[in-house]
């Protein structure tokens, strides 16, 4: 509660600083010259009054200054610095429009891999990569791939190779927000995770929060990955793509009506299946994706955007069986300046997952999904040079399908089921106020009060003493219990509702020009879960609302760090501890069965988790040679006690490293630019094992060979390491052709290591012995992309 | 339909393109030794089902070949009018009877005093209905080119059953199966491999289990098949049966006490 009363006073204290003298806005948007596409992050500066704001996700900026005449200094990463004169006698709106830094000074060397980290700014433990650096980036079978580039990072890292989703700071995969042009992605990866649903090429902009999250975000509480699409190209008509060995892209951009509204179009798809055929029947394993995206400017205070993503991934094994599953996504936006420092946005979004199953063979099908509606309402006031507010307000509805088993034919032997539907209602308001306290001190501080309704369905389980699981205290075993009767309620009923305040707040020191420390804090709800007890997750898994049976899991996170640029920016050095911890982390119960399972909450339990660990990033940001170098010391642990002290709990109640923990993360990534031609890359990884269970004995029973365990996750898989290297090739342009083609050659796992990526225990059916198996997934490959743009 | 199901999770077979497996060397960790139970009592359907096995070991180091007998217990079953069965030991932990009187729904408590601690369970005789007819067909498997073996039993409506299938060729594979799909239908327990061929013969149990002993087996499968450990599988912990170390709780055993009604028949392949 001293946190809220701290707040409340800086929010007095805003409104009695307002200056006395007469101030003027100067406001704009700031776009690529060439594209006319709007830029995000780019800093306006006045130095004169050592002061400045950066542009917002829709390239906007706008600062009160005192009458006079300033120089302002425009600069973004790989762009022209501008700097002009204005005399401010009146609010003034300016657009600026900026040049690459490549295209006119091709001699000089080219600078467009700074990026820099802000020391003055108190965000923190927030990791942007360019597209630029992404793209260039050795990859498996040479797949651009944005979430395969962020576990170069620190504090990033995956359940192994080839597992989908990521994990932050020890967080869970599940408790990952992902945003694509505002709109949440429940599932982020194609081919069991091989690739993520990004198209390299639609994408304008990214940023991974670890740590200090801003209270504009919620509903998860690991980290946020919020990226944004390109707009396309309002003043001509453009075209790009690829040709890989797993994928091939294209993407159409151009005006509908030139310097107002443009289109934007990609899509990819991957012919992987055919390859599967050729080495023998014909089973098939496929993805594609489509976005689109089209916006248009009606006046200089208006501007209507909208945006759509349809992806799926589709399996097939002969004619048995059929698996399809992906993400759509539609979302309309409008722009508008409502004043000149308040610029609003307000976005509706339809977002919907979608898993189905076909089986031919035993004759049903399977559906289930998510779909939720989503009201956002966000705005930015520029107060004054001192003051910036964020406030806003966040709307989602809910249904979720846990199932549905349609039999198919006649004989099928299956009768047609259906797992109850839920609904809920997500509800959010945020404030958070950017504050420069003095030369010296920045701040960011505000609350988010979110709240979680969960809605009537047709029948819900009640239980005896409202307990789902029952202990058998002599067997030390938990089960089902026996529902006791059923209630069924109307949608408008609200079974459980639950209402949290979240406290944010981070704040930085500068010490000398170069260096700074910063801290923050956070507390994050959330009320979704992913359902699943297998150590990587796969996309039959269902998320589940919380409500009668099942509490929100609450985030508190606090981090330290000291931030320091060395010579001038070539070098940045980044050092941040943190500890968090979660209340409500559900666990499940050993050999829980979660498939087609309409009452979830008899297969689980109420535990915790927690997390620790120091992130290291070293960047080399300019010269031909640049790179980081990545370091992170963690640990991820959970706990699951049981709920009287009769009980034994998970695990005995004892702590455990969750399946993604891993002590030692390690990466260094380079890049030489050896001419202008040629670009050489190098990847090099290690990280401690994962954890996992080996067993510690056997035993006979019904003369089959089973394995005793030992406690869960005490063993690891041995040491992971890899290096990578590719090369890009530009050839140069044919005279005044606008045509621009790259080649990208990669060898992924150079010296053929083959990881662990998993370690079972078998009987040998042949020689009755028991033996470990290791699993190794990618040995070395090789890899080669065309890539043009005309 | 749970095995259907499970498919989904052995997809990733993308990963065979790519992957490689080879079998390493891992030290493992011994535990202290553990007694373990087998007490299966089963009635197979026209016969009287006096004899009758159970069989006690303990644990040993998972690459150790033989597990240790055990050899010196006491070991009787109590039916709940009274009446007790004592088995005696004949070799190797078997320990067995020959005067067992197993009667459909009756519940019985099984003991055993193993260095001085006693251990207990207590089960009903579980029925079963009778197997309707087998029928074979091609198609099987994912490439689709296996004969199929498909023993058809029709489920009681009006309660909840369990079933335990074995189809016995060279080795022995057993399925599970509950009705929560197909309550009341005529189903089948289902058998697919690559090497059966015309002229095999194939011996078929389908045991009637209790609802505890299906959830007990349903883990068992998880740790006993190629894909233990595996990414898509569960984390493996240790599974407790139904019998209980009434002198030291923490000394636990391992295994289960379980009786059965078994239909069976013997089906040779075309």
């Amino acid at each position: 509660m001293e946190i809220q009363k701290l707040l409340l006073l800086l929010f007095c204290l805003s409104f009695f600083s307002v200056d006395a003298q007469e101030t003027f806005v100067i406001n704009g948007t700031i776009t690529d010259v060439a594209s006319n596409e709007t830029l995000i992050g780019v800093n306006v500066l006045v130095p004169s009054e050592s002061t400045g704001v950066v542009t917002n996700e829709y390239g906007f900026f706008s600062i009160k200054l005192p009458e006079g005449t300033y120089n302002i200094q425009i600069s973004y990463i790989g762009y022209q610095t501008i700097s002009r004169q204005i005399n401010l006698n009146q609010n003034i709106s300016v657009n600026f429009e900026m040049t690459e830094a490549s295209e006119s000074l091709e001699e000089v060397v080219i600078s467009d891999d700074i990026e820099r980290i802000d020391i003055e700014s108190p965000a923190m433990s927030v990791n942007k990569l360019s597209i630029n650096t992404i793209q260039k980036l050795p990859v498996v079978f040479g797949e651009v791939d944005i979430v395969k580039s962020l576990l170069l990072l620190p504090g990033v890292s995956n359940a192994g190779e080839g597992s989908s989703g990521f994990n932050v700071r020890g967080g869970a995969a599940d408790q990952n927000l992902i945003l694509l042009d505002e709109a949440t992605i429940f599932n982020s990866s194609h081919l069991f995770g091989f690739f993520s649903v990004f198209n390299p090429d639609a994408i304008k902009d990214l940023k991974l929060y670890k740590g200090g999250i801003p209270a504009k975000y919620g509903g998860r509480v690991s980290s946020v990955l919020d990226i944004y699409q390109r707009d396309g190209n309002s003043k001509k008509f453009k075209a790009q793509g690829g040709i890989g060995i797993i994928s091939s892209r294209l993407l159409a951009e151009g005006p509908i009506v030139k310097d107002k509204g443009s289109f934007l179009i990609g899509g990819r798809s991957s012919y992987a299946h055919l390859f599967l055929k050729l080495t023998d029947n014909e089973n098939s394993a496929y993805f594609y994706d489509l976005n689109t995206k089209l916006n248009y400017r009606i006046d200089a205070k208006n501007k209507l955007l909208f945006s759509g993503y349809f992806g799926r991934d589709v399996f097939n094994i002969s004619e048995n069986f059929e698996n399809t599953y992906g993400n759509t996504v539609l979302n309309l936006r409008w722009n508008r300046l409502n004043s000149d420092n308040l610029f609003s946005n307000l976005s509706l979004i339809y977002s919907d997952y979608y898993y189905g199953l076909k089986l031919n063979f035993v004759q049903f099908n399977w559906d289930s999904g998510i779909k939720n509606i989503n009201l956002k309402y966000d705005f930015n006031h520029y107060l004054n040079d001192q003051f910036q507010l964020k406030y806003g307000l966040h709307s989602t509805y809910y249904i979720f399908n846990p199932g549905e088993i349609i039999p198919t034919g006649e004989d099928s032997g299956i009768n047609y089921l259906k797992l109850n539907n839920k609904y809920a209602v997500e509800n959010a308001l945020y404030f958070s106020v950017e504050h420069d306290i003095s030369d010296k001190i920045t701040a960011e501080y505000g609350a988010r009060l979110s709240s979680f309704l969960r809605l009537g369905q047709d029948e819900l389980n009640l239980y005896e003493d409202d307990l789902p699981v029952v202990y058998n205290e002599a067997q030390d075993i938990y089960s089902e219990a026996t529902p006791i009767g059923v209630r069924s309620d109307s949608r408008s009923k609200v079974l459980k509702s639950f209402l949290n305040i979240e406290p944010r707040f981070s704040i930085s020191y500068k010490l000398k020009k170069n260096q700074s420390v910063k801290g923050s804090y956070n507390r994050m709800t959330q009320y979704l879960h992913l359902i699943s007890n297998t150590s990587s997750p796969t996309p039959t898994d269902v998320w589940t609302p919380s409500g009668p049976y099942i509490e929100p899991q609450i985030l508190d996170q606090v981090a330290v760090g000291y931030f320091r640029n060395i010579d001038n920016g070539a070098f940045s050095l980044e050092v941040e501890s943190f500890y968090k911890k979660i209340q409500n982390r559900i666990d499940y119960l050993n050999g829980a069965n979660l498939i087609a399972n309409n009452a979830i909450e008899t297969a689980i339990l109420n535990g915790r988790a927690r997390a620790y660990g120091l992130e290291v990033l070293l960047k080399k940001n300019t010269g031909k040679f640049t790179g980081w170098f990545a370091y992170t010391l963690s640990r991820s642990e959970q706990q699951t006690p049981g709920r009287t002290p009769n009980e034994s709990g998970i695990n005995n109640g004892e702590w455990y490293n969750t399946n993604f923990d891993k002590t030692h993360d390690l990466s260094l990534t380079t890049s030489y630019d050896l001419n202008k031609k040629w670009q050489l890359n190098a990847n090099l990884v290690f990280q401690t094992g994962l954890a996992t269970t080996y067993p510690n004995g056997r035993y006979e029973y019904m003369n089959l060979s089973v394995p005793v365990y030992a406690s869960r996750n005490s063993n690891r898989l041995p040491a992971y390491h890899r290096m990578d290297l590719s090369a890009t090739f530009t050839p140069n342009k044919n005279g005044n052709k606008s045509y621009e083609s790259s080649w990208n050659f990669g060898i992924y796992n150079i010296y053929n290591r083959k990881n662990a990526y998993s370690i079972s225990f078998r009987e040998n059916l042949d020689t009755q012995r028991n033996e470990a198996v290791r699993l190794s997934l990618f040995g070395i490959i090789p890899s080669v992309t065309y890539n043009f743009k005309f | 339909m749970k095995k259907a199901l499970k498919i989904t999770f052995l997809l990733p077979i993308i990963f065979l393109l790519f992957s490689c497996e080879d079998v390493i060397e891992i030290d493992l960790k011994e535990s202290e030794p553990r007694l373990v139970i087998d007490a299966s009592i089963q009635w197979i359907k026209g016969t009287q089902g006096n004899l009758q096995f159970i069989r006690l070991t303990t644990t040993a180091p998972y690459y150790q070949d033989e597990v240790p007998a055990v050899t010196n217990a006491e070991v009787q079953i109590r039916d709940e009018q009274g009446e007790v069965y004592v088995f005696y030991h004949t070799e190797d932990g078997y320990y067995q009877i020959t005067d067992f009187k197993p009667v459909v729904g009756m519940q019985y408590q099984l003991s055993v005093v193993y260095n001085d601690q006693l251990y207990m369970a207590t089960e009903r005789l579980a029925p079963v209905v009778d197997i309707d007819f087998v029928e074979q067909t091609s198609g099987g498997g994912f490439a689709g080119d296996e004969i199929e073996i498909k023993a058809y039993y029709t489920d009681p409506a009006d309660e909840e059953n369990f079933y335990m299938f074995s189809f016995e060729e060279e080795r022995t594979i057993f399925e599970i199966y509950e009705d929560q799909f197909n309550n009341g239908n005529q189903i089948f327990g289902y058998y697919s491999d690559e090497d059966i061929e015309p002229g095999d013969e194939i011996f078929i149990e389908m045991a009637g289990i209790s609802r505890a002993y299906y959830e007990y087996l349903f883990v068992l499968r998880a740790q006993i098949g190629t894909n233990s450990g595996g990414p898509f599988e569960t984390k493996p912990a240790t599974l407790k049966g139904n019998i209980v170390n009434q002198t030291n709780q923490e000394n636990y055993p391992l295994g289960y006490f379980r009786l059965s009604e078994v239909a069976t028949t013997t089906y040779v392949v075309d």
